[in-house]
């Protein structure tokens, strides 16, 4: 080869478009920006949290991702008596402004990307922020972030709604009327699919239903006419997705490529979107929790890598922010060291491989067209079916919807159990070398300090002593007025945040106003596959079990504390109707004395108390305590069930519950029986 | 229970302890045998601790999807909150599942707000195998109750059949109602519009409550002439924005004033020939015709209904025994 060839090939192959890279516009090879680096995090006490925010900034963290507890998210003060066992238990908890100074202290919010779970009180946490920008002197203009703000994913999966349907979609509405105008860059609402998967939605589900929802929201926004069209397509363009990504991740990538290209026609085609900026599938993601395991949890590690990579390998797809959650979530919050190694994980993604260098790999890939457009065919005829039922809000209320995701739920336990799904350490490889990193001095698990709820507390007191009076019930006063005569409540709202008024304070002046929402609770017209000779039996047990006590044995199903999934309790409240119990099915959200209560005045036989939340071992204190203050120790049992540890098992039993059930009770029979038995020791 | 200690739950109810009163109500539910003595026992202490007739029992009716559950849980507050000193015991009857027997209570759910209040107490009945409506055991723990509150509220499923034994164990009924089409309105001005004192059309927030209000209006005009010629009132109500609740509860209230109407005496003679006909059939209603048994005098000198309905239940075993031989 000599000179001349040499420099005549390398002239030709720089005239040839290089389409393996990425140019600027100037002409420059470029590199992509990473996508905004997040954890998910929020613990004990807004210091504590504020502390964590700071050091994973340090670490190079570029966005916040705020975790609220319970009772923030439900609108309920931290010491009220149902808030009080979750207070700081799975986020922060926020009850003033003066907890939104401390919690952001130091933290330059006018730079931040801000993302915030919060649904039922978000227009709440919204006007705390603005308020907060306010008192800090800083143009509202400047804030980014997200209110997460999906109701619909909150009434069929996740359960912290407050209000009813119509008034909730009022409340998102309104922010976005407002966001739109004083803080363009907030994404009022997200809509998320990500808890869709996590009850269990398949891939063509998940599209469906969270692109049925966005339509409904848009709709809705669209019929109360506040906005030309021109605005009305920058409002479109705010709807941003929090999506969920699974560990089959070349399907999952295949499905947000198809997720990008059904948005596009939705916005153009139904809504007449021409500015091709506000047609775009802006996304998050939060990868797939459910899936992580409890045994030989460091395997989790590679599961959420790999999971990240469905999400990022596709240029033209990939995600606008990624929070990954930590190896051990399976078994408890993640301590700081395991949030760091998973943003340690997004930063070797991002800065040291060559992905962000490069083009999309798939565009043109036979294999990957074929299987988006199986999606989206799929897809477009479920979301097809549920337009043609009315809409998301009456596929909701049907229970379409709910019944579809339990479904599919459903095949996919089935399919675990049966070993034809592989998950390794679970049905599959299960024997191993116990993992290292679980035998440090904490266990490898994180512990929230008992003291924090206690400052918690102490603040929310300052708060209260230090305001001024007048100036809340004027506030509060306001506030009712606009939800009543249907003005906006974003300005009250935040008049409310500067006269420290209080989360519960405002979500109980919005309840008067609309009232709590108290869904169908599922328990009529469950189909239960209990029709057998056991049945039967049991039926005639409980008659003569009811002839020898002088009352047809009675028990009280509700669920103490603020976590909203209230599936098992409704099956279980059904079932002992079933074959024979006479059933005082209290509900969700209850307070330990509430369901003391309801036993002590009820002449129960036997409490059944369902949690999910963590918070078993202190209500099972607290509902034994009420029994003892009653009286009513002796003549009332206690039975739990829910996700409870064998570890806690001993704990459960010395506080004096008679049976513990967990998920891998899963005969109804069985439990049942088992009831039956409780009643029959304690009358021997 | 030892008599002793009957003694002492007696005293912790009047003392308005909840456990003890759930336990005396549980004992009047009691289905055995062994638990008439008790409640003889527990009824003779209280007549001795407060004599007289006790509280009104109000009834509250109204079929299903009405808004009765969330109507109380407005109404009890009101009512509490205007009288420091008033006391109030609510009732709530629930169908059973005729196949299972077994039932399922879900009103207190909506009572939610004044759960926590030391001055209510509430308790659910299951209908058992009763056709709707009250259970078996309703009117003796109603009467129990009225002698440890100063109100009871029976809220049932007022349909058919039920009306007539609300009415014999309330001293004012009240029939809530939604707004509803033409057709549903002469369907109740022909069935259960002559029972009840009040009505109350509830959900009056719903913009066509005004027309349902001036037919039933009307209706009740062509429908209800009793003697007296008066019309019952008819309350418009919104459980959801309190519209009406303090008229409402107003009328309440003054019933509570007026304590109870009929005499115990005569209510409980419907209730003993309502056991009759639950227990033995038309076999036993035929026995107390044909033997033109004096269910007063017999309700007198048994000591109240448990008595009475043992008596009857072995003159009657016996006169069985005399037919066939």
């Amino acid at each position: 080869m000599d000179a001349r060839s040499s420099s005549s090939a390398s002239l030709e192959s720089a005239a040839k478009p290089q389409q393996h890279r990425i140019f600027d516009e100037h002409g420059e090879v470029a590199r992509d920006s990473p996508w905004i680096i997040r954890t998910y995090a929020g613990h004990s006490s807004p210091e504590a949290s504020n502390e964590l925010y700071r050091s994973n900034l340090q670490k190079g963290q570029t966005g916040l991702s705020i975790a609220f507890d319970l009772p923030t998210q439900c609108g309920y003060d931290s010491d009220n008596p149902i808030a009080r066992p979750e207070t700081g238990k799975v986020g922060v908890p926020i009850n003033s402004l003066d907890d939104f100074h401390v919690l952001f202290e130091g933290i330059p919010i006018e730079k931040m990307n801000t993302s915030m779970t919060i649904n039922g009180t978000a227009m709440w946490l919204l006007s705390l922020y603005v308020a907060l920008a306010r008192e800090r002197g800083i143009d509202t203009k400047l804030l980014k972030g997200t209110t997460q703000n999906d109701l619909i994913k909150e009434y069929l999966a996740r359960g912290t709604y407050i209000f009813p349907p119509e008034a909730s979609l009022r409340i998102i509405a309104e922010m976005y009327e407002f966001c739109l105008g004083e803080i363009p860059r907030w994404n009022a609402s997200n809509i998320c699919s990500y808890h869709l998967q996590e009850a269990g939605a398949t891939p063509a589900q998940e599209l469906a239903f969270a692109l049925v929802n966005a339509i409904g929201l848009l709709d809705v926004i669209k019929e109360r006419g506040r906005f030309d069209h021109e605005s009305f397509e920058r409002v479109v363009g705010r709807i941003s997705f929090f999506v969920n990504a699974g560990i089959r991740f070349v399907e999952e990538m295949c499905k947000m490529r198809a997720f990008r290209e059904m948005w596009e026609e939705i916005t153009r085609e139904r809504y007449g979107v021409k500015n091709p900026k506000y047609r775009i599938f802006r996304y998050g993601v939060q990868v797939n929790s459910l899936g992580l395991t409890e045994s030989q949890p460091e395997n989790n590690a590679w599961r959420i890598l790999l999971e990240a990579l469905g999400v990022t390998l596709s240029r033209s797809a990939r995600c606008r922010a990624l929070q990954l959650p930590a190896w051990n979530e399976a078994l408890s919050l993640p301590r700081p060291w395991d949030q760091q190694w998973s943003l340690r994980l997004q930063q070797i993604l991002a800065y040291e491989t060559d992905l962000l260098e490069y083009p999309d790999l798939f565009d043109g890939n036979p294999a990957i067209r074929s299987k988006v457009d199986d999606l989206k065919a799929s897809a477009t005829k479920e979301i097809e079916t549920i337009l043609a039922m009315g809409g998301v809000k009456e596929a909701i209320e049907s229970g379409y919807m709910k019944s579809a995701l339990v479904g599919s739920m459903a095949s996919r336990m089935a399919a675990i159990n049966s070993g034809e799904q592989i998950v390794v350490g679970v049905n599959k490889w299960t024997e191993g070398i116990p993992s290292p990193l679980l035998s440090g001095s904490d266990g490898g698990l994180f512990k929230v300090e008992s003291t924090a709820a206690e400052d918690t507390l102490a603040s929310l007191e300052r708060t209260r002593a230090t305001r001024d009076p007048d100036r809340v019930a004027k506030a509060l006063r306001a506030l009712k007025q606009a939800a009543r005569d249907g003005e906006s409540m974003m300005e009250p709202s935040i008049e409310c945040a500067l006269a420290r008024v209080t989360t519960g304070e405002w979500g109980k002046a919005l309840r008067e106003v609309f009232g709590e929402y108290r869904p169908a609770t599922g328990v009529d017209g469950q189909r239960l596959g209990l029709e057998d000779d056991r049945v039967e039996r049991l039926r005639k047990r409980l008659a003569k079990l009811a002839d020898r006590i002088g009352h047809r044995p009675r028990i009280v199903v509700g669920k103490p504390g603020l976590d909203g999934h209230s599936n098992g309790a409704e099956v279980i409240a059904v079932s002992a109707r079933h074959v024979g119990f006479d059933v005082v099915y209290s509900g969700i959200r209850l307070s330990p004395e509430e369901i003391v209560l309801s036993a002590v005045e009820e002449g129960a036989d036997v409490i059944g108390a369902s949690v999910l939340s963590g918070s078993h071992v202190e209500l099972a204190e607290q509902i034994m305590e009420g029994l003892e203050r009653h009286g009513a120790r002796e003549r009332v049992q206690v039975i739990f069930g829910g996700i409870i540890p064998q570890t806690d098992f001993e704990a459960l039993r010395d506080k004096g519950v008679r049976r513990i059930f967990t998920p891998a009770d899963y005969e109804l029979i069985d439990i049942m029986e088992s009831i039956a038995g409780v009643i029959e020791e304690a009358n021997s | 229970m030892t008599s002793e200690t009957l003694g002492a739950i007696v005293e912790r109810a009047l003392r308005g302890e909840k456990h003890a009163t759930s336990r005396l109500v549980s004992l009047f539910e009691d289905r055995r045998e062994s638990a008439v003595p008790g409640r003889a026992e527990v009824l003779a202490l209280l007549n001795k601790h407060r004599s007289g007739p006790g509280a009104a029992v109000l009834g509250i009716t109204g079929t299903p999807g009405s808004g009765k559950s969330s109507l109380l849980a407005r109404l009890v507050p009101t009512m509490l909150a205007s009288r420091p000193s008033l006391s109030i015991a609510v009732l709530a009857v629930d169908p059973s599942s005729e196949i299972s027997g077994g039932a399922l209570l879900g009103d207190r759910t909506r009572m939610q707000l004044a759960r926590d209040e030391p001055r209510l107490f509430f308790r659910s009945q299951a209908s058992a195998t009763e056709l709707g409506g009250l259970g078996p055991t309703t009117f003796q723990v109603a009467g129990l109750l009225a002698r440890l509150f100063q109100c009871v509220l029976v809220e049932t499923v007022g349909i058919g059949q039920s009306e007539a034994d609300v009415r014999n164990l309330a001293d004012r009924t009240y029939l809530i109602f939604q707004p509803l089409g033409g057709d549903e309105i002469q369907f109740l001005k022909a069935g259960i519009m002559e029972t009840p004192d009040a009505f109350v059309l509830n959900k009056c927030d719903d913009p066509s409550a005004e027309k349902s209000y001036h037919q039933l209006r009307a209706g009740l005009r062509l429908g209800r002439v009793d003697g007296a010629g008066t019309e019952p009132p008819i309350y418009k109500t919104s459980a959801k924005s309190g519209l009406g609740i303090d008229e409402l509860a107003s009328d309440l209230l003054d019933v509570v004033d007026a304590g109870p109407r009929r005499p115990v005496l005569e209510r409980e003679e419907f209730w003993l020939k309502r056991w009759m006909k639950a227990e033995w059939g038309r076999v036993g209603l035929r026995f107390l015709e044909e033997h033109t048994i004096n269910s007063a005098a017999l309700l007198r000198s048994a000591g109240g209904l448990d008595g009475a309905q043992r008596a009857l239940s072995r003159s009657l075993v016996e006169h069985l025994h005399r037919c066939q031989t």
